[in-house]
């Protein structure tokens, strides 16, 4: 019988393979893969992925190659804490990253204190991740409040007079509407209505019919991109005119121009990433080759402003681990502190923040104002 | 003002798909005595039959439309031959169960065919929205409320002027009659399950458009139509009409003057409102159908 | 037989976490399957006993987890005219008396309400009702958190002044608290069947015009009925939040009942085992399933299951095997001691 000689040495030969490879670091990754942010988590994973396989190739981290443990948290809260605990517990993680929106990262938090697990925050965006003294957190994306900040000489030069927002009913777009807001009043400009909607809402047309009887000139609106191109068609039906600005950094703008089509036409976006002159960002080489990663792998280019976060979140992860010297909770959490290399949107260094003692980390990265001009994305010359 | 008159054109033009949903959830209890938990389904449905005919394969817009209706019809007609036949003379808890579980497991299967992110159908209308003095209609949505009156129209139609319809009046009045008289009862109820399964794949290829397209967009839209068709009253397809607009009037000012995180509120309120006050809905007779 | 088996499972149950061992996945499926097991008996006690088909019954589920979380969290909201209202946390065990007392009234209105409307409009209101709290936790901010989620949400604290306290931290420990809770519900439950309200309750559902004029009082079986199953309902929740320390609005799924209705029809319904049986099945069965198939998948076996049961045993699996007990032996005088219970 041949056919089942070649298959038991096969066998033999995958044992012995894997008896010589070193064991694996573990990696646990916590993102919506089904649910409302299925999309934008979807494009994390696969950058993280980008990572994981440019790592390996180069030897792994401590001499042993690193291996993605990657759960679905449903774009739910209770599903992400479920899925940390299952990671922490079964799989036995030292180390997360996740878990894309600020209610899934705030969800997942208190099971980090429980079990004493470092976890990078990739995308979230809530100011409370960084400030309510959970020492286990390391962000490498800007929270609303450091946006508003960058934005401030932006707002300047646009010279806004009144500005309504329009915001997700979560931490993250209450939490874009406060520290914009906050920051506005603070230049002399009128804040008017803050208008909620849900994630998972489609029709937004009462809303914007209230916006567009307001007085305001501009309408800040914090969304992912689904519920953006759906804002952005419902307002070119409405005939809205007002200038639009969006914040929080999941725009995807080349997905707005593809399906929302001149509905999107010199709408404005603050995002942390510019693939589409690379080199006008940090490292120009490392963005390069993962924007030839990523379409070597035959995904949208659209997917990369989501994707370089988890790309760079594992980066960011295999780093502290080198640092750490070995694989555990304890060491890793510590070895953030001494993480220092250039991202694909500016430095990746943790500064403190949050109450003595028990401070989070949080990372600068670069802000830019995009323009959606005549079908294409270009940073406007103010 | 402009706002007020705004508020009432989104309303319209909900309403007529909203109306769409109800006729076909009503038609189907008033005639079979059947509560259908695979309305939503069949609503989502719809709005994927749309999606393939026109990104997938490239259709016509206009002609992926019929596609979608024909594809309730004959998804409606399955489910009646397949699992509501079998259960003929059950009482009524029995069938709503029976419907619950063929409505989870399609979902599901809808879920796993397509996955979880939205999808997108282009129309062929122009972005610019038809202008009248303040108030701004897209093209898309005018053509939805259009296609909805037409479908409407044209169920009144087929239920009054038609054998088919006639039959199944009398079926309604009382079924054992009807089949004394010669009416073929089975065939009524495959047709009306079909007809009202069309007509929610019909609101489901309306409004895919209009917004995108994901395995879950059904639910809601079935909780409405239940709404809906409390509101009119079980079994009245006038009411359901008049109860769609009604829901989408209440639904837009809700969102617009109230607090938008309640507009979906709105119609369980009614419900509930309805039922300890008017249990028989506010159009209530019951008599009839048509 | 059939009064022991009861006994044996409940030593099984019990016996369970030493022949496991610690294993936290296998613990966590029996005790979110133990709390759904609970809520599948307090829905029995109203779609198999009274026969009203309740398709809202998360709501009480819902209500009594995020009542007994925020008894136990504390919270600060403005109720309107200027009035703010404060409340100080309370220890984990009475925010659960509360949960449940709060599902328990919450469950008055619903069974006033099921005497007005009846059939399709009933199961119709049920399930609006069950939608609307969803959106009034998803909405209300400042108390709720909406979709944001209510988190730290401490564990249960047991404990008698004098002998000392334990907080329920570890998974078995939450383990034999839903194992008590569960035992004592199915206590409670048998208890109200066998005694003359469980005799009222049957009437209604077998003939209600007859049932009435020997003098049963409709309205207060049906609400009082209504109560209890609530109540039971929102215990099962408050066990919820307590155990996972974190809910979210999503609590309120249609999902969720339709998982309790599929256990209580698959076990039988009416009877006192059926949901017990039903929940066990269908509560493990993702466990048997994950490694198979994703859980859309799953999902499309329970619908298909549904229907199959609906086809082939109408009344349950319980019942069917008892039937079928029967046949293979007719002339044992089966224990029928109290044939309201084995109905």
């Amino acid at each position: 019988m041949p056919g089942r000689f070649t298959l038991s040495t096969a066998i033999l030969l995958a044992l012995t393979a894997s008896a010589v490879a070193a064991d694996p670091i573990r990696i646990g990754v916590n993102e919506p893969l089904t649910g409302a942010f299925a999309a934008s988590g979807t494009y994390v994973v696969n950058g993280a992925k980008i990572a994981a396989d440019e790592i390996n190739a180069k030897g792994g981290v401590l001499g042993r190659p690193i291996e993605l443990v990657i759960e679905d948290n449903k774009s739910n809260p209770t599903e992400a804490a479920a899925v940390a605990e299952k990671l922490i517990t079964s799989d036995k993680t030292p180390v997360m990253m996740g878990a894309w929106g600020s209610s899934l990262t705030l969800a997942v938090m208190p099971k980090l204190m429980d079990y004493e697990t470092p976890m990078l925050v990739e995308t979230s965006s809530s100011g409370k991740i960084t400030t309510s003294g959970n020492p286990y957190v390391f962000r490498i994306s800007p929270p609303s409040s450091l946006e508003a900040e960058t934005f401030a000489p932006i707002a300047d030069k646009l010279a806004l007079k009144k500005v309504d927002f329009l915001v997700l009913n979560n931490d993250f777009g209450r939490g874009a509407a406060a520290d914009f807001g906050k920051m506005l009043k603070g230049k002399g400009v009128e804040v008017g209505l803050v208008e909620t909607m849900d994630q998972g809402a489609q029709d937004m047309t009462a809303q914007l019919s209230k916006l567009k009887s307001s007085d305001s000139d501009t309408i800040m609106i914090t969304s992912s991109v689904d519920q953006l191109v759906l804002l952005f068609k419902q307002m070119a039906a409405l005939g809205m005119k007002k200038r639009v600005i969006t914040t929080g950094g999941s725009q995807n703008p080349d997905q707005i121009i593809a399906q929302a089509g001149s509905a999107a036409e010199g709408t404005m976006h603050l995002t942390t990433f510019l693939p589409w002159m690379p080199g006008k960002t940090p490292s120009p080489e490392a963005t390069d080759y993962f924007i030839a990663q990523w379409k070597k792998r035959g995904f949208q280019f659209a997917g990369v402003t989501e994707s370089f976060r988890g790309y760079d979140g594992i980066r960011t992860i295999a780093h502290a681990i080198e640092k750490a010297g070995s694989a555990e909770p304890a060491a890793i959490t510590k070895a953030f502190w001494s993480v220092d290399f250039t991202g694909l949107n500016g430095p990746i260094r943790f500064a403190k923040t949050g109450p003595a003692g028990k401070e989070s980390g949080q990372s600068k990265p670069d802000v830019y104002l995009i323009e959606i001009k005549d079908g294409a994305v270009v940073v406007p010359t103010l | 003002m402009s706002e007020l008159i705004q508020h009432l054109v989104n309303a319209l033009i909900l309403g007529g798909t909203y109306a769409l949903l109800g006729i076909g959830l009503t038609l189907i209890f008033g005639i079979m005595n059947v509560v259908n938990f695979t309305h939503g389904v069949l609503y989502t449905v719809g709005a994927y039959v749309m999606y393939l005919a026109v990104a997938a394969l490239g259709l016509n817009f206009f002609l992926a439309f019929p596609v979608a209706i024909l594809g309730g019809l004959l998804l409606g007609a399955v489910i009646e031959t397949v699992l509501l036949r079998p259960f003929r003379g059950s009482d009524i808890d029995t069938t709503m169960l029976v419907m619950i579980g063929a409505g989870i497991a399609m979902q599901s299967a809808l879920l796993w065919i397509f996955g979880g992110v939205a999808k997108a159908i282009p129309s062929p209308f122009p972005e610019t929205p038809l202008q009248i003095g303040p108030v701004s209609v897209s093209w898309l949505r005018l053509f939805v409320l259009g296609a909805a009156l037409v479908l409407i129209g044209g169920t009144y139609a087929l239920i009054n002027r038609t054998r088919l319809g006639l039959a199944m009046r009398a079926a309604f009045q009382d079924a054992d009659t009807a089949a004394l008289m010669g009416v073929n009862t089975r065939w009524i109820d495959t047709a009306t399950f079909a007809m009202g399964s069309s007509l929610a794949a019909a609101a489901g290829a309306l409004l895919g458009p209009v917004y995108v397209v994901t395995p879950q967009m059904g639910g809601l839209a079935e909780l409405k139509a239940f709404a809906i068709v409390i509101l009119g009253g079980l079994g009245n397809v006038t009411g359901a009409a008049i109860g769609g607009f009604i829901l989408a009037i209440a639904e837009e000012l809700g969102a617009g003057y109230v607090s938008s995180g309640y507009r979906d509120a709105m119609g369980f309120l009614i419900i509930i409102a309805v039922l300890v006050y008017r249990p028989t809905g506010l159009f209530a007779k019951a008599e009839r159908i048509g | 037989m059939t009064r022991l088996a009861p006994l044996a499972l409940l030593a099984a149950l019990a016996a369970l976490p030493l022949g496991l061992g610690t294993d936290p996945y296998l613990l966590n499926a029996l005790i979110t399957t133990g709390i759904l097991t609970i809520g599948a008996m307090s829905l029995n006690l109203l779609l198999g006993f009274t026969g009203q088909l309740s398709l809202g019954h998360v709501a009480f589920f819902g209500i009594g987890a995020y009542v007994s979380a925020l008894a136990s969290l504390g919270f600060e909201v403005e109720v309107g005219f200027g009035l703010r209202v404060v409340h100080e946390p309370w220890p984990a065990a009475v925010g659960l008396v509360l949960g449940t007392l709060a599902a328990g009234a919450c469950g008055y209105l619903i069974g006033r309400l099921s005497f007005r409307v009846r059939g399709a409009y009933f199961v119709i209101v049920t399930i609006s009702f069950a939608e609307v709290v969803r959106l009034v936790a998803l909405n209300w901010v400042e108390l709720t958190q909406g979709p944001l989620a209510l988190t730290n949400i401490p564990a249960v604290t047991l404990g008698l002044p004098g002998l000392g306290y334990w907080t329920l931290k570890t998974k078995a420990q939450n383990y034999y608290l839903v194992l008590a809770v569960g035992t004592l519900c199915y206590l409670v439950i048998g208890r109200l069947v066998g005694s003359r309200f469980g005799r009222a309750m049957r009437g209604l559902k077998e003939n209600e015009s007859l049932a009435m004029s020997v003098g049963i009082n409709a309205t207060r079986t049906l609400t009082v009925a209504a109560v209890i199953s609530a109540a039971m309902a929102g215990a099962a929740g408050g066990l919820y939040a307590h155990y996972l320390r974190i809910i979210d609005p999503d609590v309120f799924l249609f999902a969720t009942t339709v998982t309790m209705v599929i256990m209580v029809v698959a076990g039988g319904k009416g009877t006192l085992m059926g949901p017990v049986v039903g929940g066990l099945i269908f509560g493990l069965l993702p466990v048997l399933l994950r490694p198979v198939m994703a859980p859309e998948a799953q999902w499309i076996v329970y619908g298909l299951i549904l229907i199959a049961i609906l086809f082939a045993m109408p009344k349950g699996i319980v019942p069917g095997l008892r039937a079928l007990g029967a046949r293979r032996r007719p002339a044992s005088p089966v224990l029928e001691v109290n044939p309201a219970v084995q109905r």
